[in-house]
């Protein structure tokens, strides 16, 4: 039955074409397994046509016979109950000549095949697979070079055809890679074929829908599962770098206590927050949800990146939008059992390190003697340094250990005819870098739980979502920043101990205060708990054709609760001391804090999906929505408490020395009520138009100043599908040429800025003795309006060698203006007056993606690249430019230049002279007679005989530009390898502090090996100045202004994943029950090559908003440390 | 299939209304702070604004730095004194940009409570015009450092709008003196001479007229300062604490000495700096700044001489005995006693070769780099990380009597028995005892006293944060800050006969007896203009 043949069109190609396009209309819904649903009809002398419209009432079949002109001939009766589909149509197709093709629940109608009469003829029977062995069905089955001799796959994935002896076959299915068999007689054709991962019928989530990849028309990149899951990586932020163009994941900190991430899509647009609209399931949430979801509960994830395909979710979505969608059981299927582990270890990789002791020692003489400084070290003492220099060790060495990693999880999926389930439960747990001594140990644990629950009830269908997500972590009770300075700039001299035999913690003449040992093993710690739940309601209900009505409540609670122990370690001036001589965290305190976060989110849709006469395609929607968010956190804290419980004391006078907030000092409520719609139109499949709104009201603007409308307009054509086309769609592949233009918002600010303020103090000052409370206040601006980004987007996508190589292109301009700022004015007004929406900003920049699948013999190839690039400017800025200086680091906001740039002081290479000395500009004030030969010369710009501020100049800046991924899948044989390259081709860094000025601010101990190459009458052409001591004139002219000196050149590329892994073929797992059972080896962040070596060119001291118009703080190097991973994975499936 | 329409209609009109009821509305005002609308309505909320004002009259932060600005300190550290202190400053520099904002942030506080007081209910009235009084004061003391330190300054009497602020202009340093004498002449008659019980630490009628009397003092306007002094003297207010060294702890607290200061409550309202001033064996964090060995050589011996007169009993070798009791009280030296939290005298040895971790160590580590530590105004009632509630004064009645005898000698007019009045009462109470060093000296010529009169108020105000006034007035800044400060004779180099030469500091005439215009302010009011030099 399921030998057809067609009879026209003639040319071969066409034919091709013609078939690939049926099988795009047999794909409705990927979603769905064919299936063979029981009906219940009956129906006397009707027409076929009415026929198919009762099954498709009752059933969710569709039927099409675009190539047919059925008869209205109302001859057909039919009387069954409880029959399968396939019965029915059994019965009354062959008398009309007729026969049916199933793909899910499309059921198409085609004329009965008669076989074809050539010579010569054999029969090829075959069974089609997919990559794990599932059969697969309806896979097009061609002679290849006749235009009508074909069959298609069964329900086991068999076909059989008959073809003249030696004649090649062409399979062709719909996402999946074409393959070609030269066709032998008798013998059963095994045949695989590999999933084509540009498939164009992929469907696509996009806001409040889905749409098939072909026919999107805005930049929208879909991350599959595939990419996410198999790496060893304890959040789904983590995962989703490198991946798709331009979408930047910087990881500011490693630390799993502390996991800070930058997310941003197409680069910095608006002063202000610059994060992403995050939609899991349909339900807006927060950056920090989406890093508590489980990565392998994700089915996959779209970037929304252009006004076309965002400007749907309006008022937040000008810094694009990342949709997640979770996965979902499949119909009709038995239960498929899955579990992956992933364990391993992680081993910090500091990339700086200390010179030896004696050799410090050296230096700091050289440094000393170079400033006229009397030399602090004696020949003696450096030789005693020397000699002992076995017994030294650095600081950092004893804090910092190997740690443990560990992903599990178990999901069960699959689906009865009515409903569909997937209930999965994970568990991560990530130990800290730190040591913890008596302190529990440091680090994070995660576990996840989810019900996924689809139920289909006639008309209706209803979605459950269910997850819940704990997280509890114990950090240290102590900055990480603090604890890697510390660590990191004693000197290596075995005199420096943080820990004496008897247990006693040491301070010594350089480290006075405390210690990053005795504060990481005794100074407590703070526990932290997430409960983090996401759960919707969604129901569905046909109601007329094409119409469907759409209603959904959700709701996104985070419950966090922190509660830390600080306590008081003593520490000791030397080994043999009883006494101690100062005390950490004295009289040690306890605290909590509460927050009750949640978001409620009610939506209304009405959704019409209609194709009329086979080419117009007409869809649109209309909906209301509203989210309400409220956030309620208190506090309370307790000093001078028992050393071992915590509770209040009667040992101190001080004891119960209490303080917090109450839920009234920190609620915020917020809420935003929104209408939007969209209504697109396509004609056969080259047309594409769409227009799209959303009107939106804010309570963070007074009431006259909420509403806020955002439009868009897209349009698409896909050229290859024009007949003048034809060569090049056989030849080459697919075109598609699209566009977008669209205005879209951002209200991402703190809530009630519109209102002037008055915020109480407590013991804001006293009078004889007893404290009184003062009041501060907040100026509001009450005209404050919505941020509006006009969006245009251009792009196309094509695919060449049949679908082997695809590539898409998009290039973008915004312009955001009305930028929400807290304008800069002069101090004299007092106070920071309230925000003005009196910025503007513009961002352009472009993507391209490009994907390649070969296959050399047994290899399977899988290539994906993505290149990008985004460049801002700003446009409008009250005052016209804003310096931020912090330390000696500067960044500038100016007008025409990049946003938050890298400010300061050009450098011309190093004084080569004493002559040239006093003829050259100096910083003003600064003594000729100080300076040296090896010192920092400078750049007088304006050519006034001084350095002054007159002479700064923008320097850098620290947005990652050129950023790309790569990807690289390999199979052979049931092995596969796995690759992620992921860097950044321009950027530029600014450090300053101890990793770049020797000795810094009497600070530093200790010079580090990459600051050896200094300047020395005989090595002029050095990386460093001469050395000079702290506080001299050389010093504060070498490093106390920011300069070129301090910049560092922070492009990378960096194999952030591998995985070699084999599947064990499944003869020998099947006879236990097992379908899949998978090993691999994993590694991240395995080699870096970069300019920067001796700092992790990846972390930034900047947050989503570069610091924004209040500037970013002195950049010193203290985060951290860079992890290795290497570890083990196993994935089973029963 | 209308019934079944209707039924739809129903399932929509439910889910519009669950849609419509289940949700925060858009009309949100915060829980936790109040708006304009709800604020002006009690005295005491009035009163919150007020004590705001007086926390940004001065910061302990300032009253400390000011002092590293003058010889007496050397800065350890990398800090915009530093930078400042060694020629090396700009326009840029954030000193000059924190002092700015900070002193108009606090205009801005008392500009507030005197537009709005006025719109709380039922207020009594007598209260109402002191509290007003007390924020013009607040106001106009701010003004003054403003002067004192820019010289030229924008000046209002009324909140600015955003829009006047980008174009407001300087009003001459004559004319804001002018404003801040009106302002305190109106405070004078508003404000009571003491306070009882729990106004105690508040603003007197007192503390205006010896903040005026410094307004004249600053401009060497010797006649006023003396008629304003006399006031102070006359009002016999304020007398001189028994104890020099008891004036600086937490237990005499607003003792008759005092006139106007800053207050602090231990645990509650606290400040900290001594956890970067106190020597190593103390449990401190680092060494920020350190007495100089310039200082500590202004104080006398016991017999009233200089150490440098012959006579004068000094001994090199032994630098710290026979000298001025307020020495040991102002510094702390090799040998020097630190008493700690528990009531226990730690010996500190900071001299080479003592083997404590309070020994010196050159240009390394965290201790001292001169080879000595502050303390005066170190608490040892402080909890935690050294915070201290002890208050911080701001005027005392012996700068006043030094003030007196100091514009008395500059008119010419110095004798025995103003001598007696101010000079010998001081000397006195330091401890003082031999009457070469108590009584007057006929032989003293206008010039010997100048030169004793200033090196007593260096001695007995030393790290109370009036040194850096003191030597602009006398313009002698540009040479004592021009120069190599140096620390203890702990050097083993013969440079300066081995007590240790210290970073250079460089003073421009020209230029550094302002402040600059803070650069970000003139970039965004074209009208301000720049100081000399920068």
């Amino acid at each position: 039955m399921n030998i057809f043949k067609i009879n026209k069109p003639k040319q071969g190609h066409r034919r091709f074409v013609f078939l690939s396009f049926l099988f795009l209309l047999f794909v409705g819904s990927a979603n769905l397994e064919a299936q063979n649903r029981k009906i219940t009809l009956s129906v006397e002398k009707v027409s076929l046509r009415q026929l198919f419209n009762a099954i498709e009432k009752q059933t969710d079949y569709k039927f099409s016979y675009r190539d047919l002109i059925l008869d209205d001939l109302k001859d057909v009766s039919v009387n069954v109950e409880s029959k399968g589909i396939s019965q029915v149509l059994d019965q009354v197709l062959p008398a009309k000549n007729l026969q049916y093709k199933m793909q899910g629940t499309n059921i198409n109608i085609i004329r009965k095949a008669t076989t074809a009469t050539l010579g010569n003829l054999i029969t090829v029977k075959g069974n089609v697979v997919d990559a794990t062995g599932q059969a697969l069905i309806g896979v097009g089955v061609l002679q290849k070079g006749s235009s009508n001799n074909g069959s298609v796959t069964d329900m086991d994935g068999n076909f059989s055809l008959t073809i003249p002896s030696g004649a090649t076959i062409k399979l062709t299915y719909i996402g999946y890679l074409s393959e070609e068999v030269v066709a032998n007689d008798g013998k059963l054709l095994k045949i695989k074929l590999t999933e084509d991962s540009q498939k164009l019928d992929e469907v696509v989530v996009i806001g409040y829908g889905t749409v098939q990849r072909k026919s999107v028309v805005g930049a929208v990149d879909q991350i599959s599962a595939k990419k996410i899951e198999d790496r060893p990586v304890s959040n789904l932020t983590q995962a989703l770098q490198g991946v798709s163009a331009n979408l930047t994941i910087q990881q500011t900190s490693m630390n799993p206590n502390d996991n800070k991430l930058n997310i941003n899509i197409r680069g910095v647009s608006t002063m202000n927050n610059n994060d992403p609209l995050i939609v899991i399931d349909g339900l807006v949430t927060s950056l920090g949800s989406l890093s508590q979801l489980n990565p392998s509960d994700v089915e996959n994830i779209s970037v929304l990146k252009d006004a076309g395909s965002a400007a749907i979710y309006g008022s937040r979505s000008s810094n694009g939008v990342i949709l997640v969608t979770t996965k979902k059981g499949k119909l009709n299927t038995k239960p498929v059992v899955r579990m992956n582990s992933l364990v391993g270890i992680q081993s910090p990789n500091v990339l700086y390190k200390p010179v030896s002791g004696y050799e410090n020692a050296i230096l700091k003489n050289i440094a000393a003697n170079n400033t006229g400084n009397p030399l602090p070290y004696s020949p003696a003492q450096i030789q005693d340094l020397q000699k002992n220099g076995a017994n030294s060790k650095w600081f950092l060495d004893d804090i910092l250990q190997n740690a443990l990693q560990q992903n599990y999880n178990l999901s069960i999926s699959g689906g009865s005819q009515n409903s569909t389930y997937m209930v999965s439960a994970g568990y991560v747990n990530q130990r800290s870098n730190f040591v913890s001594g008596n302190n529990p140990s440091y680090g994070m644990e995660r576990y996840n739980f989810r019900t996924n629950l689809v139920n289909t009830l006639g008309l209706f269908k209803l979605t459950t979502i269910m997850s819940y997500n704990r997280n509890e972590s114990n950090s240290p009770n102590a900055d990480t920043g603090n604890l890697m300075a510390d660590g990191g700039r004693i000197p290596n001299y075995y005199y420096y101990k943080q820990k004496a035999a008897n247990g006693h913690y040491l301070i010594n003449d350089v480290l006075s205060q405390f210690t990053p040992l005795g504060s990481l093993e005794a100074a407590g710690s703070n526990k932290y708990d997430t409960d983090y739940l996401n759960g919707s309601m969604n129901a569905e209900m046909k109601i007329t054709k094409g119409l469907t009505a759409k209603a959904m409540v959700g709701l996104d609670l985070n419950a966090n609760h922190r509660a830390t122990r600080s306590l008081q370690i003593p520490y000791y001036a030397s080994e043999d001391a009883t006494t101690p001589s100062i005390y950490q965290n004295i009289g040690g305190k306890t605290s909590d804090w509460n927050q009750k976060e949640y978001t409620i989110n009610t939506q209304f849709l009405l959704d019409y999906d209609r194709t009329f006469n086979g080419s117009h395609h007409v869809s649109g929607l209309l909906g209301v929505s509203n989210e309400s968010y409220s956030r309620y956190s208190n506090e309370i804290w307790m000093n001078y408490v028992d050393a071992n419980l915590g509770i209040p004391t009667s040992e101190t006078a001080l004891a119960g020395n209490i303080g917090g907030k109450t839920t009234p000092m920190n609620t915020t409520l917020s809420d935003i009520a929104s209408m939007f719609g969209r209504l697109s139109y396509s004609y056969k499949d080259k047309y594409y138009g769409e227009v799209s709104f959303r009107y939106d009201g804010s309570s963070k603007f007074a009431s006259n100043n909420r509403w806020g409308f955002f439009p868009s307009l897209s349009a698409g054509w896909r050229i290859s599908g024009e007949s003048f086309m034809d060569s090049y769609r056989t030849n080459v592949g697919d075109l598609k040429f699209r566009g977008s233009y669209g205005i879209l918002g951002n209200q991402n600010i703190n809530d009630y800025n519109f209102l002037t303020t008055y915020q109480n103090y407590d013991n804001q000052y006293s009078f004889n003795g007893t404290t009184v409370s003062g009041t501060g206040f907040t100026l509001g601006n009450p005209i404050i309006t919505w941020e509006q980004s006009a969006n245009l987007n251009v792009g196309f996508d094509a695919t060449f060698f049949s679908n082997k190589l695809y590539a898409s292109f998009d290039y973008f301009n915004k312009v955001t203006s009305g930028i929400l700022l807290y304008p800069v004015n002069p101090s004299v007004l007092g106070t920071a007056a309230g925000m003005e929406n009196s910025g503007e900003m513009q961002n352009r920049g472009w993507e391209l993606t490009i994907g390649y699948r070969a296959k050399t013999g047994d290899f399977n190839h899988n290539i994906s690249f993505n290149l990008a690039d985004s460049k801002n400017k700003v446009l409008a800025f009250t005052g016209n430019e804003l310096i931020h200086s912090g330390d000696s680091k500067s960044d500038i906001i100016r007008v025409g230049a990049p946003f938050a740039s890298y400010f300061g002081y050009k450098t011309d290479g190093y004084f080569k002279s004493y002559e040239d000395v006093q003829n050259s500009a100096l910083p003003v004030g600064e003594d000729a007679s100080q300076l040296a030969p090896g010192d920092v010369k400078y750049v007088d710009v304006n050519h006034d005989g001084v350095i002054d501020t007159k002479d700064r100049q923008i320097l850098g800046n620290a947005f990652p530009r050129f950023t790309f991924g790569a990807t690289y899948e390999l199979e052979w044989k049931g092995f596969d390898l796995n690759m992620l390259i992921q860097g950044v081709g321009e950027r530029t860094m600014f450090l300053r502090g101890e990793l770049i000025e020797p000795f810094h601010a009497n600070y530093s101990y200790t010079m580090y090996q990459h600051q050896m190459d200094f300047w020395t009458p005989t090595n002029t052409n050095a990386r460093w100045p001469r050395l000079a001591l702290s506080g001299s004139t050389s010093d504060a002219n070498n490093y106390g202004f920011s300069s070129e000196t301090q910049l560092l050149n922070a492009a990378y590329i960096r194999l952030k994943n591998i995985a070699i892994g084999y599947t064990i073929p499944k003869r020998f797992t099947s006879r236990f029950g097992v379908q899949k059972l998978h090993v691999s080896v994993n590694a991240q962040n395995l080699l870096t090559l970069s300019p920067l070596t001796f700092y992790d060119p990846e972390s930034t001291e900047f947050t989503n908003n570069m610091g924004g118009p209040k500037g970013a703080g002195a950049n010193s190097g203290r985060s951290y440390p860079t992890l290795k991973y290497i570890g083990f994975g196993l994935d089973l499936e029963f | 299939m209308k019934q079944k329409l209707r039924k739809y209609y129903i399932g929509v009109v439910s889910i519009i209304l669950l849609f419509l009821t289940a949700c925060n509305d858009l009309n949100q005002v915060p829980t936790g702070e109040f708006t304009d609308d709800t604020y002006w309505y009690s005295t005491a909320k009035a009163s919150y604004v007020l004590n705001m004002a007086y926390s940004q009259m001065m910061g302990d932060g300032y009253f400390f730095a000011n002092e590293a600005l003058s010889d007496n300190l050397f800065v350890t550290r990398t800090s915009d004194e530093k930078l400042i202190s060694s020629g090396i400053a700009n326009a840029a520099t954030g000193r000059f940009a924190n002092e700015w904002s900070d002193c108009y942030g606090g205009i801005r506080t008392c500009n507030t409570f005197l537009e709005n007081v006025d719109r709380v209910p039922d207020m009594d009235v007598t209260l109402k015009a002191r509290m007003k009084a007390e924020s013009r004061f607040i106001r106009a003391s701010l003004f003054f450092r403003l002067t004192n330190w820019y010289g030229a300054v924008p000046l209002f009497s009324k909140n600015l709008t955003a829009t006047e602020s980008k174009v407001i202009g300087r009003t001459s340093h004559a004319e804001v003196l002018n404003f801040v004498r009106t302002e305190l002449d109106s405070a004078i008659l508003a404000l009571p001479a003491t306070y009882t019980k729990a106004d105690i630490g508040r603003i007197t009628s007192g503390a205006a007229t010896a903040l005026k009397a410094r307004t004249f003092l600053y401009e060497n306007d010797w006649a006023n300062v003396v008629a304003e002094t006399q006031k102070i003297i006359d009002s016999k207010t304020y007398s001189l604490f028994p104890d020099y060294a008891g004036l600086f702890s937490i237990a005499n607290e607003n003792n008759p000495e005092v006139i106007l200061d800053m207050e602090y409550v231990p645990t509650l309202r606290t400040w900290s700096e001594y956890f970067d001033y106190s020597p190593p064996s103390a449990g401190r964090r680092v060494n920020q700044q350190s007495p100089t060995q310039e200082l500590v050589d202004n104080y006398m011996t016991l017999n009233g001489d200089s150490i440098q007169q012959a006579g004068s009993g000094y001994d090199e070798a032994k630098p710290y005995v026979n000298r001025d009791p307020r020495l040991a009280v102002t510094v702390l030296f090799d040998g020097g006693l630190w008493r700690m939290p528990d009531g226990t005298d730690l010996t500190i040895k900071i001299k080479p070769g003592s083997g404590t971790v309070d020994e010196y160590k050159s240009g390394s580590g965290n201790n001292s780099l001169s080879g000595y530590y502050m303390k005066k105004y170190y608490d040892p009632t402080f909890t935690g990380s050294y915070s201290s509630g002890l208050n911080l004064i701001l005027i005392r009645y012996a700068d006043i009597l030094l003030m007196y005898a100091e514009a008395k000698n500059e008119l010419g007019v110095m004798n025995q028995t103003i001598w007696d009045q101010t000079i010998k009462p001081i000397r006195l109470r330091a401890g003082f005892t031999d009457v070469n060093a108590t009584d007057f000296k006929a032989s003293w010529t206008q010039s010997d006293l100048r030169k004793i009169i200033r090196n007593e108020r260096r001695s007995e105000l030393a790290l109370e944060g009036t040194r850096i006034f003191d030597i602009r007035r006398w313009k002698t800044a540009e040479t004592v800050l021009n120069t190599y400060p140096h620390g203890a004779k702990f050097s083993e180099s013969a440079i300066d006969n081995g007590y240790i030469r210290l970073d250079k500091r460089s003073f421009n005439p020209n230029r550094d007896y302002l402040f600059a215009v803070p650069q970000a302010q003139k970039d965004l009011d074209p009208n301000l203009g720049q100081n000399p030099g920068y």
